[in-house]
């Protein structure tokens, strides 16, 4: 009897400790709300950005003493006054840090700096505004990816023929350096001649039309480079010319970007290889810069560089599970292994 | 002797045949388009291929038989400026009901019920509610637009079925060509508008309203219910060209057809169809989406550089109507 009370005397006691205690963790567990701000709501890619960026704060939540959460917020379109405005709100409503893919490399100068000045660190991710207070950027150098994207259509293409440029919208800073990349990085081979660059606007449709286009005012075409993905979007049979020519061998094509439909085009051998921005780090990296910057006081050099994935035959399937298991963590295994 | 002399007098009776052939509208633009084939034939050895023409029917297909809708609404005084954005949600309704694993028939014909509906509710809101077109129907531009992304995330909807792609991609044989299916329909859409405004008290009705509205609810015609027909017209037809398309590229993308709407009526108006209304034909419509199609096409087989083309296609359009203006003051 005497031996129950005591029993139960200390469970009780026990019971009350653990939760005084977990009130008092409960209690120092602080919260931090970062913003995540995409060019547009409307683009897929920065949907995996947004799921990295959840992945990092339940991975901080679980692992640190913090509550990390993420405001994902911007603007449905590319539109930079839209994003001033997007930004305006979330310093209204006090954020603890601010990641922000910028429209316009001037447009949004004066809203970063205001954001700075009341105290909220920001940083760039994907795109920047380097005349502002950001302190970094996170990104890769759409030049230098466009020189890779040379160097992997000489490796399957050789050093001689003619090459065609898809681009979307003429005059966006980002495709213009990936094509600038692109065109120095061929000029090291005299034999290879880039014949034309055509244009889709972006638009899914108008790509097909003038691939189909370019594939019979050229028929002696032996390389393509798209700057972005935008005909792959399109199913099998709508560029019949392009996937004969492809599927022959006669017409290499090299790629920006690594979505999943890329990368069966890929695994058919109709693309030889890929040259793409890890979009999951966009969002991943950037709250653990964030996170580091406001919680361990970290310096970060004004410019970050987030690195390339290429993709060739020999780690499209690493990249493919990828996508499928939705963990980007793991590095992808070399291009070229025989290296 | 004699029959010269008679030649004369004929000549200053009846009009010759070049003013009567400029007095004809339609005549006049087939004749810009009949240059531009020879220009260009000459110019690039691709250009005049049956693969090449094909292509470029195809690629027009959908944004002609949009703008045929469009036409009945422009003729009628009014405007629809919601016809890309219906072209891209009648895709992706039935790309979303195909993914669903609803069959073929039932999938197409819901996306064009959803757009016909559409097209009702704006003359509706033109009808009823008095909305000036172009408002009412920027605004639904815009909440359809906004359907488009939030249905799909802003993901496009991939892995259709072979079946509904076959609406795009298959190449009927005509003697001894292959001609696209979306071509066929294009022309079949094309009769049946030309029967609709040419042959029926409808059609009258439509244009008798566009050129003066109030003169035509004095002569009693009902103006309400011409708005109507026209706006679901044009909802459906610019559902229909979406649908063509979606099946032609086997994929629904939110962003699809963003634009369109100014392709759209720029071929009406290249077409000889009075934006102020009661004034047109549907073969305008026509011969100017193939007009602006060919220039496009054009460009890229000539090398044209990309950065230059929308200043090209700027210039067409204003020189087009241009030489269509100059006609009618000639006649």
């Amino acid at each position: 009897m005497r031996r129950g009370k005591w029993l139960v005397f200390g469970l009780v006691m026990v019971l009350v400790l653990g939760l005084l205690i977990s009130g008092v963790f409960a209690q120092e567990k602080k919260k931090l709300t970062f913003a995540w701000i995409p060019k547009a709501l409307n683009n897929p890619v920065f949907e995996l950005g947004r799921d990295g960026a959840f992945a990092k704060a339940k991975e901080l939540t679980e692992t640190t003493d913090y509550t990390v959460e993420v405001l994902y917020v911007g603007s449905v379109a590319s539109d930079a006054a839209e994003q001033v405005r997007v930004i305006e709100d979330v310093i209204a409503k006090g954020v603890d840090g601010i990641g922000v893919s910028c429209n316009d490399p001037d447009a949004l100068v004066d809203v970063i700096n205001k954001a700075v000045d009341a105290g909220i660190p920001v940083m760039t991710w994907d795109s920047d505004a380097p005349k502002s207070k950001r302190f970094t950027y996170l990104g890769v150098s759409n030049y230098d990816g466009g020189k890779a994207a040379a160097e992997l259509l000489v490796r399957y293409m050789g050093d001689k023929g003619k090459v065609a440029l898809l681009t979307g919208v003429p005059g966006a800073f980002n495709l213009e350096e990936r094509i600038r990349g692109f065109k120095d990085g061929i000029k090291d081979y005299p034999g290879i001649e880039i014949v034309t660059t055509v244009a889709c606007y972006d638009d899914i449709n108008q790509g097909v039309q003038v691939v189909e286009e370019t594939m019979q005012a050229y028929p002696d075409l032996t390389g393509w480079f798209f700057v972005g993905l935008w005909p792959l979007f399109a199913e099998r049979g709508s560029m019949p010319l392009w996937e004969e020519a492809a599927k022959s061998g006669r017409v290499k094509t090299v790629a920006f970007d690594t979505l999943p439909v890329e990368l069966e085009y890929l695994k058919e051998g109709l693309l030889v290889g890929l040259v793409g921005q890890k979009y999951w780090g966009w969002g991943y990296d950037t709250i653990q810069m964030l996170f580091d910057y406001v919680v361990n006081k970290k310096e970060f050099p004004s410019w970050t560089d987030s690195g390339m994935d290429i993709v060739t035959i020999h780690n499209v399937d690493a990249m493919i599970e990828a996508w499928k298991t939705s963990d980007f963590t793991k590095p992808l295994p070399p291009a070229f292994p025989e290296e | 002797m004699e029959s010269k002399r008679e030649e004369e007098f004929l000549r200053y009776t009846e009009p010759g045949l070049l003013r009567r052939f400029a007095r004809n509208q339609l005549a006049a633009l087939i004749l810009i388009l009949v240059g531009m084939v020879v220009v260009l034939s000459l110019l690039t050895r691709t250009f005049l291929t049956a693969n090449n023409i094909f292509n470029v029917l195809r690629a027009f297909s959908w944004i002609a038989i949009a703008s045929f809708g469009q036409s009945v609404v422009i003729i009628g005084g009014g405007i629809d400026l919601s016809a890309g954005s219906n072209m891209a949600f009648s895709g992706i309704v039935t790309a979303m009901l195909l993914v669903a694993g609803y069959n073929v028939v039932f999938s197409v014909l819901m996306g064009l019920l959803v757009t016909l509906g559409i097209g009702f509710c704006n003359g509706l809101m033109v009808s009823k509610a008095k909305l000036p077109p172009f408002i009412a129907t920027l605004g639904t531009m815009s909440i359809i637009r906004g359907f488009c992304y939030g249905m799909t995330q802003g993901w496009p909807v991939r892995s259709l079925p072979r079946s509904f792609m076959s609406l795009g991609q298959t190449d009927v044989g005509i003697f001894i060509w292959q001609v696209p299916l979306p071509a066929i329909f294009m022309v079949v859409f094309a009769v049946l508008c030309y029967i609709l405004l040419d042959k029926t008290k409808l059609g009258y009705h439509t244009y008798a309203v566009g050129g003066n509205e109030y003169a035509a609810a004095l002569a009693g015609i009902n103006t309400g219910r011409v708005k109507n027909v026209a706006f679901t017209l044009s909802g459906l037809l610019a559902g229909m060209g979406g649908l063509l398309m979606t099946a032609r590229l086997g994929v629904a993308a939110p962003t699809a057809a963003q634009g369109y709407e100014l392709d759209i009526i720029a071929a009406a108006v290249i077409g000889g169809i009075s934006l102020t209304g009661g004034e047109g034909s549907v073969w305008g419509a026509l011969i100017g989406a193939a007009i602006m199609q060919i220039l496009r096409n054009a460009l890229v087989l000539l090398g044209f550089p990309a950065y230059w083309q929308p200043a090209a296609i700027g210039a067409v359009i204003i020189g087009a109507v241009m030489i269509d203006m100059y006609r009618k003051r000639k006649v």
